[in-house]
């Protein structure tokens, strides 16, 4: 899939909460088609990579650039506007609206009514069972519907590059492999580009094109996922041996 | 007027005030719900409203009802100010931070209000005053407290709309909800939160008008005003629009009940049965009755 084109490119990048530096230094590039996996032990800074390229907290220093712009200092609704959506690792979804509402959200910055509705109709084509539900609460939905409207929310805005924060987290199994089929899809199909932190090592490795591994706010292994795989460092700490 | 005459139209006496003390309650617990912010200078905010739609009544002989038409934008454009300059400063801030600002912004506009008006209690006079009176067993209606319901439920319905069928509303109800998924969609929650409070203060403000042709306004209504909305949304739960009309018409019910039967109570009937019905709700229904104090961003 590697076509040399760098669509997400973050270079030594320095981030943090009050006086504490979480990310010493980290490194990442996403090409354009590919599917990125991050993974890492609890409190590697995954998570905090993800807020601080999508503007929810500062970079202190490096920077990140995506589709050859500088993203560095872009706050979330021009990190949208610039083509990346997110969806976190906790619950996102607004409860007490409907389906339908929440699809809506997902296209705030969208001044043009019609254009909402035609995505809206679009998203409701890729995922049938959110179209069957679309009055229903999203509150009152299972993990893995509430899991796949925050993806089709996410999609709304037509996103080049999505983050995904551990889709398969409080997931069951069978449910977790239901959703990494469908970012494969959408890989596939759509030819997003997906940057994904993911716990389950092993699957995430196994459906993305690349890999990193982070440990204590740095890099510690990159390179294409099955080379991960493989690696008998990487397995012994991450993949159970 | 035998008993069943009078307890009739005690009831609709009742529920023509409550339609007001619905739509007086609306910011309040609009405010609590969309950014958790327990507002203490409600009732001050009600003053100001109701001092505005007296001094255009009687300096420049402005008909009441028509000062709404100023009322509205410029305490709009007061509170989204306020939200900008003082609230989303401290938002992230524990509780007791945004307790004490409201409450010392209470303290400030009741006594600049009182230095500039004085502590006179005022009153404003429209022209749509007296009964309409109905051919079956003479109950009347009075015209002002219709009129006063009629705009009431006015707006009402208008926040209802804005809030369930406009983008921007959409925006304040997920907000609530989800803050952090508010930002992840491009929705900017300082802006949101501006605008929330700004209509809130105007409906508030609003309301403010709606009660000068009924009561007295003097600078320091206010505490009692945000008691009796803390009340209602106690009953009605957070950002609940029509159990707060239902609540308020409860405790409109309630009052005048007590005003007509228990009249030894005297004039301080008001403030004693919102304080009772806060303290049995909250003993007996700690959830509110409909729906409740959880707030929205609670519920998943």
């Amino acid at each position: 899939m590697n076509n040399g084109n760098i669509l997400l490119d973050v270079q030594d990048l320095y981030a943090g909460y009050q006086k504490l530096d979480i990310l010493k230094g980290v490194n990442l590039q996403v090409n354009t088609g590919e599917i990125v996996c991050v993974i890492g032990p609890n409190g590697a800074g995954k998570s905090t990579v993800f807020k601080a390229v999508y503007g929810f907290i500062d970079i202190r220093k490096g920077r990140a650039l995506f589709d050859g712009s500088d993203v560095t200092d872009y706050r979330p609704q021009d990190m949208l506007r610039a083509g990346v959506s997110i969806v976190p690792q906790l619950r996102s979804v607004f409860p007490q609206m409907t389906v339908e509402e929440n699809l809506e959200m997902g296209m705030y910055l969208e001044k043009e009514n019609k254009q909402v509705r035609k995505r809206i109709d679009e998203i409701f084509d890729l995922f049938p069972r959110l179209a069957e539900r679309k009055k229903q609460k999203a509150g009152t939905m299972s993990g893995g519907e509430q899991r796949m409207l925050e993806i089709g929310r996410a999609l709304m805005y037509r996103p080049k590059l999505l983050l995904m924060d551990e889709p398969s987290a409080g997931l069951a199994p069978l449910i977790t492999k239901m959703i990494f089929e469908q970012i494969e899809n959408l890989n596939r199909e759509l030819g997003l580009t997906v940057l994904m932190i993911e716990q389950n090592a092993r699957q995430g490795l196994e459906i993305s094109d690349q890999g990193y591994v982070l440990q204590l706010g740095k890099n510690s292994f990159m390179g294409p996922s099955k080379d991960l795989l493989d690696n008998p460092e990487v397995r012994s700490a991450f993949l159970g041996g | 007027m035998d008993f069943s005459d009078l307890l009739i139209q005690t009831l609709i006496n009742g529920i023509l005030i409550g339609g007001l003390y619905g739509v007086m309650t609306l910011g309040f617990s609009v405010i609590w719900g969309v950014m958790g912010v327990i507002n203490l200078a409600h009732g001050e905010f009600l003053m100001l409203g109701a001092y505005m739609a007296w001094v255009l009544n009687k300096q420049q002989g402005w008909e009441p009802f028509l000062t709404l038409l100023v009322i509205l934008p410029v305490m709009f454009l007061l509170g989204y100010v306020i939200q900008i300059v003082l609230i989303n400063r401290i938002i992230e801030k524990p509780h007791l931070i945004a307790l004490l600002v409201t409450y010392g912004l209470a303290i400030v506009m009741a006594s600049t209000v009182k230095l500039i008006y004085t502590a006179n209690p005022r009153i404003t006079t429209t022209q749509f005053s007296g009964y309409w009176e109905f051919d079956f067993g003479g109950f009347v209606l009075p015209v002002t407290k219709t009129l006063v319901l009629i705009a009431a439920l006015l707006m009402m319905f208008g926040l209802y709309f804005f809030l369930n069928r406009t983008r921007f509303g959409k925006s304040i109800r997920a907000a609530a909800q989800n803050k952090e998924a508010a930002r992840m969609v491009g929705i900017e929650i300082n802006k949101v939160y501006a605008a929330t409070f700004g209509i809130c203060i105007a409906l508030t403000g609003a309301a403010g008008m709606l009660l000068s042709p009924l009561g007295s306004i003097h600078p320091f209504m206010g505490a009692a005003w945000t008691l009796k909305a803390f009340a209602i949304t106690a009953m009605a739960g957070l950002g609940n629009i029509p159990g707060a009309l239902l609540g308020g018409m409860m405790l409109g019910l309630v009052e005048n009940l007590l005003a007509t039967f228990v009249p030894t109570v005297g004039s301080s009937v008001g403030i004693i049965s919102s304080f009772a019905l806060l303290v049995i709700v909250l003993v007996t229904r700690p959830q509110g009755l409909f729906g409740g104090l959880k707030a929205p961003q609670e519920i998943r």
